[in-house]
């Protein structure tokens, strides 16, 4: 299989063309999308390709949330464009109440294959409102799943498998890796299924366990182990749910020491959930206690140094990965 | 527009089929077969039946915690929807949903919603379904006075009308929500003065009059079904049961709810219009009363002896794809 | 004001022990300096003079666990003040936390740990989940061990140094049961491990389990060390202190070791370090266990020091009234088994030193001297060493000097 170097942003770009062209069904909605193909230029080529299967929608969360719900209900396959992950607290009743219990409540009566795009993260100065990271509340409501990939092959690949499935997904791209680029296959049916981790970088002396921008920062930390003789070993989770616990215990079982890294702010973050995962499932592999690192638990700050401290850093990583070790 | 005789005899009958159904369940609930907690539609059949009537079974409706009487009227069973009461495995919803989530996707019927105005945003969705499928459906909501002053009914009517929306809005103003008058909830005395602000047209309706309902529903289907954008249709009307079974009523006086059920009551005010149009007799009326308890009792039974879920059951149907 | 009773810390490296019992009743008028509990350390048995008079009010139970600086009683002025203190905590009745062996304080790291305590919790063997089933696995005692991980926690690294350092022993063949009692094999006394007992039995096993043991052994003619002693006490006269014969082989054990220091030295973890001091153990039971009070920088003493020393300890030990400090810390032992005729035997070393010598009676015997059978004193020398630091031919060769000592003390000078 072939790949060529995109973008994150491409590779989105590409997807979406594909995942189109295949299924006359899937359509995007969302705020400012038709103009400049998304605020991010994230959905390139497609407003001339698929005119009117781009829509532009009013300012008005929680419609836009209902409208995916509703659309999918009713024979079509939205992906929903949330603006700023930041706003999903203006449609939480439509996609925890609702999209997330629906198939549920009314006992299997119907599917609701609905993907809510939302761009996340910190590190653009955007402060409070414009820069969360927040997985964990939805990893925290049943029935929806939640997605976040890292390289821009897992936007692709990703991407597909979560218009293609018949469930809500949450899917979160970090907006700072937009423009970041990696290979991607060129396969138009190159798929990663939901609940498929990847052990992106082998090591035996302590597993990190990461997924969005996080991968990134693991990738930097491993490096300033490996000079220190630490052999790290990153596992990029990809999917929050479903989870690919299989893939986590087989990395710590054969390092004895995980870290969790992510983002989002370190109280009820996800490293706290996998974390009590571990333990209970992995307890007489460990030699240490697991470790997390995250964001520091306030609002994101705007200014420069202020922002940079509280989110975690390449050297919080390694900190935590050596105590891991013992060193 | 004049119905024939067959035509307005169902619509009686289907008045009765809600008023019995939500006697029976207030019946049950007392004797503490039916689990939870269920808001029922007596008084309110006008509006129900006279909305649904104008369906095609492929037109959309959302409801609300209160909807059984929308369900009926939209042709729903009524061997499902009394064991989704009761619990049963044997319910539309398996047991999972209860009263306030009871949905028939064969039908259209989107489900009943147990957050208020929940359903605005999705039959937004549905309308925009139809408009990208490019069928001649349409959709309609219900919800009520309190409904209507949260902020995604706002948002939804703006969408629908931005986009012309084959979507009706119905909102049932039965005077009270929960505990709270519409006369202190809302800016505005006529709810549907607030359609102008959305560019659609807005009619008040005599809720209890069936027949004025149904007329109105006519002309905003028509409306929808050429493309011509939503319509907002205010059912004046009168809950006569508390907001919940068991609600102790304190902020209305009973003197105010027994004027509602002589003269305003919906299926006293048709059965006599009928009867003038000699189209019902006494004994045809007992008549339809009579098969009506016996579908309802056949119902009962079902459900009755349908078995409880299993208790495994309950992790069951979360995803299509596991 | 009431006078707190205090755990008194008897050693360096004390930090716990074991409240064996109070040997005066709550509510007893005790004096200052009667003798008011007895604690036990892995080390000691100790008893404790009041620090003061008073009425009795113990706030721990015997049996506990106590630590250095904990207040365990109280010796109030009067009736009346040891009824307020009953009244804000009576003396316990129940049964207090079961006493564990106090574990050996273990050296806390320097790095932060996630509990916050640098020092191991009493009675707890602090080890990572992995390191504990590893240790179940191949049949390793965690209270025996010493962690390097924070706070003291055993982890992968010191369970793997014990595998590496030594067989796997008791992981294949299990101590072999007990039968159960029937009528034909019944117990006639049920003693439980603990104490002093507890230590001796996990160090002798961890011993022969972390070091590669071998003995070799020797005789020595015994004549000039006798007339070396008998000169010696006459020299020292009535008045001095009677010189035995474990003063002089212990003067000629750290004067050889002085040309060996290799012999003088112990393995730690990945570096064998070879000590500086010569602090020389001898093994005594004096009817309570086996305990090795060291005679310290033995290389410096006189051979009249050296008996001061064993005397002074010796008293001490009689008394129950040795300090840990006078146990620990050794880096050569001596055994001697003579006085039960014994002559050579392979004694367990005593980790984590890494020599003892064996000495066994003084008994004549008949030897071949330039092609003539005389017959002379001899003594029979056993050296067990750790052969993963000390390899054959240097104990060997240590083991001649003090044999070439003993036989010709002027090489001692």
């Amino acid at each position: 299989m072939s790949e060529r170097i995109l973008s994150a942003s491409a590779a989105l770009a590409e997807a979406l063309h594909e995942e189109m062209s295949r299924d006359e069904r899937v359509f995007i909605l969302g705020e400012d999308l038709v103009a400049h193909a998304g605020i991010f230029g994230q959905f390139k080529g497609i407003p001339e390709k698929f005119p009117g299967r781009i829509i532009d929608t009013p300012i008005s969360e929680a419609c836009i949330a209902g409208c995916g719900v509703g659309s999918a209900l009713t024979g079509m396959r939205p992906v929903v464009d949330f603006h700023f992950s930041d706003f999903v607290t203006c449609g939480m009743d439509e996609l925890c109440n609702q999209a997330a219990k629906i198939r549920y409540m009314f006992g299997g009566q119907v599917k609701l294959p609905m993907v809510v795009w939302c761009p996340d993260g910190a590190g653009l100065r955007a402060a409070a409102q414009h820069s969360q990271s927040l997985e964990s509340w939805f990893v925290h409501t049943p029935g929806v799943k939640v997605v976040i990939p890292s390289e821009p092959a897992d936007v692709k690949g990703l991407i597909k498998a979560s218009i293609r499935d018949d469930d809500p997904v949450m899917f979160f791209q970090h907006k700072r890796l937009f423009a970041k680029e990696g290979p991607v296959p060129e396969d138009p049916e190159f798929i990663i299924p939901l609940g498929r981790a990847a052990i992106k970088r082998e090591g035996k002396d302590v597993s990190l366990l990461t997924y969005g921008s996080g991968f990134y920062t693991c990738t930097e930390a491993a490096k300033k182990l490996a000079q220190e003789g630490l052999e790290a070993e990153i596992v990029d989770l990809r999917s929050l749910k479903p989870l690919d616990m299989e893939t986590v215990a087989e990395s710590v079982r054969k390092t004895f020491r995980a870290v969790i890294v992510h983002e989002a702010c370190l109280t009820g973050g996800f490293g706290a959930e996998l974390a009590a995962r571990i333990q209970f499932e992995l307890f007489d592999f460990l030699d240490a206690p697991v470790g997390r690192v995250g964001a520091k638990d306030v609002p994101i700050p705007f200014s420069p140094p202020l922002e940079d401290f509280v989110l975690p850093s390449v050297d919080d990583v390694v900190a935590a990965a050596k105590a891991a070790c013992y060193r | 527009m004049s119905d024939d005789a067959k035509t307005l005899l169902e619509l009686y009958r289907r008045m009765v089929t809600v008023r019995q159904f939500e006697t029976m369940a207030g019946e049950y609930f007392a004797a503490g077969e039916i689990p939870g907690f269920i808001h029922l539609s007596i008084g309110q059949e006008g509006s129900s039946v006279g909305i649904c009537s104008v369906l095609r079974p492929d037109d959309y409706v959302a409801t609300t915690h209160r909807g059984h009487g929308h369900l009926i009227a939209k042709g729903a069973d009524l061997k499902r929807m009394v064991a989704e009461l009761f619990g049963r495995e044997t319910g539309y919803c398996k047991g999972k949903g209860g009263s306030m989530h009871i949905a028939d996707f064969s039908l259209g019927i989107l489900g009943a919603n147990g957050v208020v105005a929940g359903g605005l945003p999705i039959i937004t969705g549905a309308g925009l379904s139809i408009k990208l499928r490019k069928t001649d459906q349409v959709a309609v909501v219900f919800f009520g006075d309190g409904a209507s002053n949260r902020g995604p009914v706002h948002e939804a009517m703006n969408m629908c009308s931005i986009w012309d929306l084959p979507v009706i809005f119905v909102v049932e103003n039965n005077q009270y929500a929960s505990t709270t008058p519409q006369s202190y909830s809302c800016s505005v005395g006529d709810i549907c003065t607030r359609a102008a602000g959305y560019g659609m047209p807005g009619t008040a309706v005599d809720g209890n009059d069936v027949l004025a309902v149904r007329a109105a529903a006519t002309e905003a289907v028509a409306r929808a079904r050429a493309g011509e954008g939503p319509s907002l249709i205010e059912n004046k009307t009168y809950r006569i049961r508390g907001h919940f079974e068991g609600d102790p009523q304190r902020y209305r006086e009973a003197a105010e709810v027994e004027a509602w059920q002589d003269e305003k009551d919906p299926l006293n005010r048709f059965h006599q219009v009928l009867t003038k149009k000699r189209i019902l007799t006494k004994k045809k009326s007992q008549q339809i009363w009579d098969e009506v308890k016996a579908r309802l009792d056949e119902a009962v039974n079902f459900a009755k002896e349908s078995p409880f879920p299993k208790p495994e059951d309950a992790l069951a149907d979360l995803f299509a794809n596991p | 004001m009431a006078l707190e009773i205090i755990v008194p810390k008897l050693g360096l490296t004390m930090e716990e022990a074991t409240l064996v019992k109070w040997t005066r009743s709550p509510g007893e008028q005790v004096a200052a300096e009667e003798i008011v509990l007895v604690l036990e350390t892995d080390k000691v048995t100790y008893e404790m003079p009041s620090p003061g008079a008073g009425l009795l009010h113990p706030l721990v139970q015997a049996g506990s666990n106590i630590k250095v600086k904990q207040v365990v009683g109280y010796l109030a002025a009067d009736q009346a003040e040891l009824n307020s203190l009953a009244a804000a905590g009576p003396a316990p009745a129940e049964a207090g936390p079961p006493s564990a062996a106090p574990k050996k304080a273990a050296p806390a790291p320097a790095a932060p740990t996630p509990t916050g305590g640098a020092a191991p919790r009493g009675g707890r063997v602090m080890s990572s989940p992995l390191a504990r089933a590893m240790a179940a696995q191949h049949g390793l005692d965690l209270a025996a061990l010493t962690g390097t991980g924070p706070g003291g926690r055993i982890v992968r690294a010191d369970i793997l140094k014990i595998l590496e350092g030594g067989p796997p022993a008791a992981a294949a063949a299990p101590a072999a049961p007990v039968p159960a009692e029937t009528g034909l094999l019944t117990a006639a006394q049920e003693i439980p491990i603990s104490g002093v007992r507890k230590v001796v039995f996990k160090n002798m096993h961890l011993s022969l389990q972390t070091q590669a043991q071998l003995t070799l052994t020797t005789e020595a003619s015994a004549g000039e060390m006798i007339r070396l002693r008998e000169r010696l006490n006459q020299a020292a006269g009535p008045d001095g202190p009677k010189i035995g014969y474990n003063a002089v082989i212990i003067k000629a054990l750290a004067q050889a070791l002085k040309k060996h220091p290799r012999v003088n030295a112990s393995v730690n973890g990945e570096v064998i370090k070879v000590w500086r001091e010569i602090h020389v153990g001898l093994a005594v039971d004096l009817g309570q266990g086996l305990i090795v009070p060291k005679v310290r920088q033995a290389g410096l003493k006189t051979i009249p020091e050296i008996q001061a020393e064993l005397d002074r300890l010796i008293n001490l030990a009689k008394r129950g009234q040795l300090m840990p400090d006078d146990l620990a810390l050794g880096t050569v032992t001596v055994t001697n088994l003579g006085a039960w005729d014994i002559d050579h035997f392979t004694p367990i070393v005593n980790c984590p030193e890494s020599a003892i010598l064996g000495v066994g009676r003084i008994v004549d015997k008949p030897v071949a001297k330039e092609g003539q059978v005389v017959v002379e004193p001899r003594l029979a020398l056993s050296l067990s060493f750790d052969h993963r630091i000390i390899d054959g031919a240097p104990g060997a060769a240590f083991l001649k000097t003090l044999k070439d000592m003993l036989e010709e003390p002027l090489l001692m000078l």
